[in-house]
């Protein structure tokens, strides 16, 4: 009854926007109704649903998820040392002074905390602390400063080695091994490193069009009369020299695969920590409630996860993964264009679900079917990352937006907030347009032998049966004895 | 019946109080095997072994700390206008009939799983170190302090917010 699974992740849909529980319990209701109800008619039996213990474990002993709790803990480690602050000031330093300096700083900022704290709410803490104020004090208008800190609170999305950059590295290993194995190409699957690789030009552009976009923003603003100055000490340009160089150390060794993305959140952990300890931030009831505090996020990420794997398994039983893969399969026009619709429905999703909600549930549905009928996987994952990296500034429920009007305590309508985006979500848009315009982009600096085959022509009819052999919900399936 | 409930909150918060320190030496092994494989040329698997089965245990107990902080994610757009005994009712009914079913069936569909590993100290497969169990076992633990959580949230609610 592949249809019930359309229901229910129409359910999640509504039951996340309407009842405001969190999203892993949304979830986790609608696969145990769903799955009761299967039992009820006897769509499926019970035998085929403890598969879900032995995909749980296999979630627990996945090397990639030991990244979450290390970024998490990053963030919050640089929420308590002066590191931000330093990197600040010296940027403003070196910039010429007025309003256009302050929000130009402050994405600079974005860009170097994201890679080394992973998360865009660990971004949105350490900015609204660190920049917001600043803006405000250099007459910024309130919907500007809390449009460029989310803005820039979700460049580390796009630069390695971020946590969705991670998530999705896993989420497309997965569909590409399936589309490969379905399709009969030869390709290598792509990993996590694949997708730095691809990700690292279109960051790029997406950076320096940000930067135009603040500095033209900031250019109509009146400069303040009474701003205080910053000049930064030595001591804060030391730290912020040391802060980059470890951090291109950290993304150059990732990226030439000198240590995996889990090893060098570790190290960027570990010497965080250890500063923490010699500088005396970490005394007292600091360190304990640092650790509970990254338990608590940690785990609000590893819920969905957990309530994301119950409700594919789900939907897998149930056919509705074969469902959509009929759809794609017989989408017509060119790659290009199953792309963009792809990524249509992609977006639109983005407005009720947030890009974990969306890496979870819909990226092991929607891309195995699309990867089959594009080779390129690189180009399709660079492309997701960038419609993922839009859905966290997405109104109403964009987490970056949602997060920003909570910690900076936005009382205003969402009205100018969004106006103050458009800038941003216009450079962000051209990005997008021109990746998928030029797939060149996401394989700069590629080896020829690297690149992915182009697609065998197969039949709808073909593709179909090798997904529905490939899919078929039984391989790990644990019978009671 | 009250003393009850208390009781079982103040075992949910000590096994995450105590749980929270596992980070620490998840962090220091998993940053060690870097330099084990490529310098030392030794141990890199074992210090993987013993970081993965400390995350395991970890991150099972993690899910349940992110209820008690309020730090799932949640799109309140809508919700924070309700008033609060229509959003306190919501949860009591997510807990009832999502968390708690959910939470039985793993326990007592992954039973097999995790006794005939437990009786045979599973170790890991391409390295023989042992602990693997552990893993396993993680699985109850999650499943384990989800009931216990949605059972205290049902009998004694905590307010939005807290």
């Amino acid at each position: 009854m592949p249809e019930l699974g359309l229901v229910m992740l129409l359910l999640v849909g509504l039951g996340i926007v309407f009842t405001g529980l969190p999203a892993a319990v949304v979830l986790i209701t609608v696969a145990v109704a769903g799955a009761a109800f299967s039992l009820v008619t006897g769509t499926v039996s019970m035998p085929i649903l403890t598969a879900l213990p032995g995909r749980l474990v296999n979630l627990l002993e996945n090397d990639l998820m030991q990244a979450l709790p290390l970024y998490v803990f990053m963030g919050l480690l640089l929420d308590r040392l002066p590191v931000a602050d330093a990197l600040y000031r010296t940027t403003l330093a070196i910039l010429p002074r007025g309003p256009a300096a302050q929000l130009m700083s402050g994405t600079v900022l974005g860009a170097l905390l994201g890679p080394m704290n992973g998360s865009v709410g660990a971004s949105v803490l350490a900015l609204s602390r660190v920049v917001a104020p600043r803006l405000a004090a250099h007459g910024v208008p309130e919907p500007t400063r809390a449009a460029l800190v989310a803005v820039a609170s979700t460049l580390g999305v796009v630069i390695p080695p971020s946590l969705v950059l991670i998530l999705l590295g896993d989420a497309m290993l997965g569909a590409h091994t399936i589309a490969v194995t379905t399709s009969g190409r030869t390709d290598r699957v792509i990993n996590t490193q694949d997708i730095f690789h691809g990700a690292l030009v279109p960051a790029g552009l997406f950076l320096v069009l940000c930067l135009i976009a603040a500095w033209l923003v900031g250019r109509r603003l009146p400069a303040a009369d009474n701003a205080p100055e910053e000049k930064p000490s030595t001591a804060q340009v030391l730290l912020a020299v040391f802060t980059v160089a470890f951090l291109l150390v950290l993304l150059g060794a990732v990226t030439l695969g000198f240590f995996y993305a889990v090893e060098a959140a570790a190290l960027g952990a570990f010497v965080l920590f250890t500063g923490g300890l010699i500088t005396g931030r970490l005394r007292g009831g600091v360190l304990r409630d640092v650790l509970g505090q990254a338990m608590a996020m940690t785990g609000a990420l590893f819920a969905l996860l957990i309530a994301a794997t119950t409700l594919t398994l789900l939907l897998r039983i149930l056919g509705t993964d074969r469902l959509v893969a009929g759809w794609i399969t017989a989408l017509p026009g060119n790659e290009l264009t199953v792309v963009a619709i792809v990524l249509f429905a992609i977006g639109l999703s983005a407005f009720v679900l947030d890009a974990f909600e969306i890496i979870f549930v819909i990226v092991p549905i929607v891309v195995p079917p699309l990867l089959i009928r594009v080779a390129d996987a690189k180009w399709v994952a660079v492309l997701l990352l960038l419609t993922l990296q839009t859905s966290f500034l997405l109104p109403p429920f964009g987490y970056a937006l949602m997060m920003v009007r909570g910690t900076l305590r936005y009382a205003g309508s969402l009205g100018p907030l969004v106006r103050a985006l458009i800038p941003f979500l216009i450079a962000q848009w051209l990005v997008l347009a021109a990746v998928l315009l030029m797939p060149q982009l996401a394989h700069v600096g590629e080896k020829e032998g690297d690149r992915s085959r182009s697609t065998p022509e197969l039949s709808a009819d073909e593709i179909n049966r090798r997904m529905q052999d490939m899919l078929t919900p039984i391989p790990d399936i644990e019978l009671p004895k | 019946m009250t003393r009850l409930i208390g009781g079982l909150d103040r075992l949910v918060a000590a096994i995450l109080s105590a749980g929270s320190w596992l980070l620490l030496p998840v962090v220091l092994l998993l940053f060690l095997q870097w330099p084990l494989r490529d310098i030392a040329r030794a141990y890199s698997r074992e210090a993987n072994d013993l970081g993965q089965w400390l995350f395991a245990l970890y991150i099972a107990m993690a899910f349940t700390a992110a209820t008690r902080a309020h730090t799932h994610l949640a799109a309140d757009a809508l919700a924070r206008h309700y008033p609060a005994r229509t959003r306190v009712g919501l949860a009591r009914l997510g807990a009832l009939f999502g968390l708690i079913p959910w939470a039985l069936f793993i326990i007592v569909g992954g039973a097999n799983l995790v006794i005939v590993s437990l009786r045979s100290l599973e170790a890991f497969a391409d390295t023989y170190n042992p602990g693997y169990f552990f893993i396993k076992l993680a699985l109850w633990l999650l499943a384990g302090l989800v009931l216990m959580q949605a059972i205290v949230d049902i009998a004694r609610p905590r307010r939005e917010g807290h």
